[in-house]
């Protein structure tokens, strides 16, 4: 349950966060701490070996799409 | 979107991690029937490979290495391996993409083809959505111009 606490602490720096790179960076945290919650739940349905699959793809496109974000911001002149 | 990152860690940890990413994604394709994932969801992850090599390798060397034209023909193949697997269960005279008449052809028995005709399949699925889904970003990220392009035309004209 403390994860579901750090995710909502998370979202509301995505959401009111100053400026854009507060959100980006709580947007990828909120993707890791998935990762980590969708490990639990495969631990509780005594499934691991199916949910590893789905949290590796998770991670991996968290990762494209935070490297895309910070290249978008780049080229706009944001930062 | 397109140009090349200055950041030599990003070329980097991309250089090393696209290799895998590939590799994941043929174990997604290939292991579909027993885990999550299958056609689509393999195709995505090498679609996204390639975006990844498009955005931190720059428009040029992306080009060499997955052109719009390969992009194009890939998918076309795809689907291809698709329709034609499907048909030739149609020609061996039952219904389209039932796969256990395929045993007359591979000389094994009906379950072993219909595993293998499944497989098929997705590899089909798996080319296809990673072309187009290379496709549309490349696209989408250089509006439709490419400055070879742009360049030619100014020299003409």
């Amino acid at each position: 349950m403390g994860l579901f606490f750090l995710v909502l602490l998370c979202l509301y720096r995505g959401v009111f966060g100053p400026g854009v790179l507060n959100r980006v960076a709580a947007i990828s945290a909120i993707g890791t701490k998935t990762l980590v919650i969708l490990l639990i739940m495969g631990y509780i349905y005594q499934r691991v070996d199916m949910f590893v699959d789905i949290s590796m793809v998770y991670a991996l496109l968290n990762f494209i799409g935070t490297i895309t974000v910070a290249k978008y911001l780049e080229m706009s002149g944001e930062i | 979107m397109t140009r090349l990152t200055d950041d030599i860690i990003i070329r980097a940890v991309a250089r090393i991690m696209i290799p895998f990413i590939q590799l994941y994604a043929l174990y997604v394709i290939m292991h579909g029937h027993h885990s999550p994932g299958g056609g689509f969801q393999g195709g995505v992850i090498l679609g996204a490979s390639f975006i990844l090599y498009l955005i931190t390798h720059g428009l040029e060397e992306a080009r060499a290495r997955m052109s719009e034209l390969k992009a194009g023909i890939f998918s076309a193949s795809g689907l291809l391996i698709y329709s034609g697997i499907g048909l030739l269960c149609l020609i061996l005279g039952s219904n389209f993409l039932n796969y256990g008449s395929l045993s007359l052809i591979l000389k094994v028995i009906p379950a072993q083809a219909r595993s293998l005709g499944i497989l098929g399949v997705e590899i089909g699925v798996g080319i296809t959505v990673m072309a187009v889904m290379f496709s549309i970003f490349f696209d989408i990220s250089t509006g439709g111009i490419i400055p070879e392009d742009k360049e030619i035309k100014e020299e003409n004209g």
